[in-house]
């Protein structure tokens, strides 16, 4: 174990980075324990050591070396000096802010168009919804057409010859088909009031048995009526005769206005 | 105040060199120039000794210039004077490429760059023009034997420890420690008596 003054005799050469590994090894031992003597004497050794630089004779570099330091210095110095700048004029940078606005701008157009594209989206939805309607009521009209004009060209309907009553002299003609229905036409047909529909009835033969009940029409403009009774009774032998009256609009379960039009079921 | 002869610079140049510094600190290219312009030579010239070969040494000092001016705030001028901090440095990273270059000790790529520590200036120490000092110091060196001389060159520029300086000068181990020690006792003893 060195004492303190042994450790002294190192200290010159620790300076100058001249002690081999244990020497250096136990010296820097002693020092990290802390004593401030050799602490103190190993500063003054290394500004000696630092002294001997002046023994190198002086020389002069060239100016290229200075002008290649120079050029990195001013590129760095300028690459450093933006960022500093930035910090302290706005916090945030100008390109962000544009940023933040495109992406607002962006957001509120795209709340816009969804919702025109939501909007436009239930409209055909709606007008889907309404052509199908439509169209399934133009499909059952043709059926209807068709149906109707089976029955009205079938051998095997029924003809049933509708007399008008007082004020309407005009003859509507009904035709009976076993299977697909009744149909009824007419033309000239006078509008019944307003409010108010021609109701159809199927008076049965048996005694005391109440008028069915039937389909409701207006004529159109020209007078002209077409009318299909798609769930006549079943049997037409057990029928009567057809009539029709005028109904208030909806039509009523028993008659309550004179009969209008009216034929045998033979 | 025995030391006064080898201060690091003159009472106008310290506070100069400190001046300097500090706007060094606020990436001041100006004062930069400046401080390279000041001491570019004694540091070209401490590389050069080490190195022997001025292209190498261009490049060492450029290296030191650099980490002089991407880390001027590690250095604390309060603690101590610029130049000696400079020139440690210097030739630290000198000895450390004559090291990498003869293969004895490989300093890997990315380790990351190491700053010597600031010399603090002894109690005693006074304020000496650089020229002066830089004289004075030779003059003492040309006053030891010429095997203290020696020995402590070879420590200094070459980095040699003394075993290694026994080996090349083929000399006792005992016999190199006393060489370098007396030597630099007799140096310091000269500034003491310069002042």
């Amino acid at each position: 174990m060195k004492n303190c003054d042994q450790f002294r005799e190192l200290i010159e050469a620790y300076a100058l980075g001249a002690l081999d590994p244990e020497d250096r090894a136990a010296l820097e031992a002693h020092l990290a324990a802390g004593c401030p003597d050799c602490a103190k004497a190993v500063e003054e050794a290394r500004w000696l050591v630092c002294q001997l630089a002046y023994t190198a004779p002086e020389a002069t570099p060239s100016d290229m070396l200075k002008g290649r330091l120079m050029q990195t210095v001013r590129a760095e110095a300028q690459s450093e000096r933006k960022p500093r700048m930035l910090p302290t004029k706005n916090a945030i940078p100008s390109w962000l802010w544009v940023g933040v606005a495109a992406l607002l701008v962006f957001s509120v157009y795209s709340a816009w168009t969804t919702r025109r594209l939501q909007n436009e989206i239930r409209e055909a939805n709606e007008r889907a919804a309404t052509l199908g309607i439509e169209h399934g009521r133009v499909l059952e009209q043709l059926a209807d057409a068709k149906r109707e004009a089976m029955i009205m060209m079938d051998p095997t309907s029924r003809k049933i010859a509708l007399w008008g009553e007082h004020a309407h002299p005009e003859t509507l003609e009904a035709k009976w088909h076993s299977q697909l229905g009744v149909c009824i036409v007419g033309d000239k047909v006078p509008m019944p009031s307003a409010n108010h529909v021609l109701q159809v009835w199927f008076i049965p033969k048996k005694e005391g048995a109440k008028p069915m009940p039937s389909a409701m029409v207006r004529p159109d403009a020209n007078g002209k009526l077409m009318l299909y009774v798609s769930a006549p009774p079943e049997s037409m032998d057990d029928t009567k005769a057809i009539a029709i009256t005028e109904e208030p609009a909806g039509g009523s379960g028993w008659p309550t206005m004179p009969i209008l039009w009216s034929g045998k079921v033979t | 105040m025995f030391l006064a002869a080898f201060t690091s610079s003159g009472p106008r140049e310290v506070p100069l060199d400190a001046t300097l510094l500090s706007r060094l600190m606020q990436k001041d290219v100006s004062a930069f120039e400046q401080l390279y312009d000041r001491h570019s030579r004694l540091v070209y010239g401490l590389v050069l000794r080490i190195l022997q070969q001025a292209s190498t040494s261009e490049e060492v000092v450029q290296d030191v210039f650099l980490q002089l001016w991407r880390n001027a705030d590690q250095y604390d001028s309060s603690r101590g004077p610029f130049v000696p901090w400079l020139c440690t440095m210097a030739r630290n990273r000198a000895l450390d490429h004559l090291r990498l270059k003869s293969e004895r000790q490989r300093r890997r790529e990315d380790q990351p760059e190491e700053l010597p520590s600031v010399v603090v200036a002894p109690d005693y120490e006074k304020a000496l023009d650089e020229k002066r000092r830089a004289e004075r110091v030779r003059a003492l060196m040309a006053s030891l034997t010429p095997q203290q001389k020696k020995a402590i060159e070879l420590a200094y520029f070459e980095g040699l420890s003394h075993s290694e300086i026994a080996a090349t000068l083929k000399e006792p181990l005992g016999t190199v420690k006393s060489w370098i020690r007396n030597g630099l006792l007799r140096l310091k003893e000269g500034l003491q008596a310069t002042t």
